[in-house]
């Protein structure tokens, strides 16, 4: 007998278990083998697996050299079929014209441009990379505004990516 | 803690000396790398390629493609993709189901459309006559009307096709409305 609720409601289990192992997947390969420049504290992974903190290193010859950041990765039900949140935290943010002062990160994979096929590594290179080649200081020049208005999820934030170069 | 480890290995481990078996992993590791799912990371289960080349279970991609209807791209390399254009894997063994056919998990809509016995497809036939027309650009209809003359719902079949005099006054009446419309349309015009 053909009944849509329980087909339904398995197959959305079945695919909650399949992002669940495709999660631990992505955070086992992690701890084995970081992206240069990242550290991860194998003690707090998996304590919870919609929530992940790293540690990235300003990358040597860079002006963030000797920094170090912690990175966010907030993983929604819909991942990886919809991009984590990705957001600095802490005291240290990166002076950079596309993170803005309350650790928001202007950068389309984690918007517009996501797909399933990124991950937390391809997600640290690019703003690794990102940072690397910043050639100056400086906040966004809307920060003071952004900050004050935009909401706590930086997902929600409508972005325009127009600057391809930094 | 729960990321697990060894998920992949775990009942290998359970037989044989663990560093060769650990070995053995690895080696086999890599070379079903080259086949896992872009999406799931896991073996492609249900396996279909792009045109771009690139390997998905159909369960992933197919929901990847729901997930944004309006762009539909490759997750891997953003070329165009869309549901007819993935290629079905059959390996030795398995399922020779098209996996494109076992899903979508949600049923589709259906919808068909009414039989239309009635008065429109015997139109000029049986004796059923109906002309309609209208003028004016929506919402605001000037003239719109239908005349419909004989029932041929009510009419037997084969006793008014045949009779001409039925004939002749359908074709009275067909050419005075036809001549109705076209003044009106002219005075339309004109005015």
């Amino acid at each position: 007998m053909y009944s849509p609720r329980s087909e339904a409601s398995l197959a959305q289990s079945c695919t909650l278990q399949r992002q669940e192992k495709r999660l631990q997947k992505e955070l086992v390969a992690l701890i084995k083998e970081p992206p240069p420049g990242v550290v991860i504290d194998g003690e707090s992974v998996g304590q919870s697996l919609d929530l992940l903190v790293l540690s990235i290193n300003g990358a040597q010859g860079t002006i963030y050299e000797g920094e170090q950041f912690q990175l966010q990765f907030r993983f929604g039900p819909k991942y990886p079929f919809d991009s984590p949140e990705v957001v600095f935290i802490g005291t240290e943010i990166p002076v950079h014209p596309h993170v803005y002062s309350n650790g928001h990160i202007c950068l389309s994979i984690l918007t517009d441009d996501w797909s399933p096929a990124l991950s937390i590594f391809s997600v640290c290179v690019s703003i690794i990379s990102m940072l690397s080649s910043c050639k100056e200081k400086k906040r966004p020049p809307d920060d003071s505004m952004y900050v004050k208005t935009c909401s706590k999820n930086p997902k929600k934030t409508k972005w325009w990516y127009h600057d391809e170069e930094v | 803690m729960a990321v697990d480890e060894e998920s992949d290995t775990s009942p290998r481990n359970s037989t044989g000396g663990e560093n060769t078996e650990n070995k053995r992993n690895e080696g086999r590791g890599e070379e079903e790398r080259a086949f896992e799912c872009n999406i799931c990371l896991d073996t492609a289960k249900d396996a279909v390629i792009s045109m771009c080349g690139h390997l998905f279970c159909w369960p992933c991609l197919h929901q990847w493609l729901e997930t944004r209807p309006n762009r539909q791209s490759c997750p891997v390399c953003k070329a165009a993709i869309s549901r007819d254009k993935v290629i079905p894997l059959y390996g030795r063994g398995g399922s020779k189901e098209d996996p494109r056919e076992k899903l979508p998990p949600r049923p589709q809509g259906q919808r068909t459309e009414p039989e239309n016995t009635g008065a429109f497809s015997n139109f000029g036939f049986d004796g059923g006559f109906q002309m309609s027309f209208g003028i004016g650009a929506f919402p605001f209809g000037l003239f719109a009307s239908t005349f419909n003359f004989g029932d041929p719902v009510i009419r037997g079949h084969g006793a008014h096709g045949t009779n001409p005099a039925n004939l002749e006054d359908e074709r009275f009446l067909s050419q005075l409305f036809l001549w109705v419309a076209i003044l009106f349309i002219f005075w339309l015009l004109v005015a």
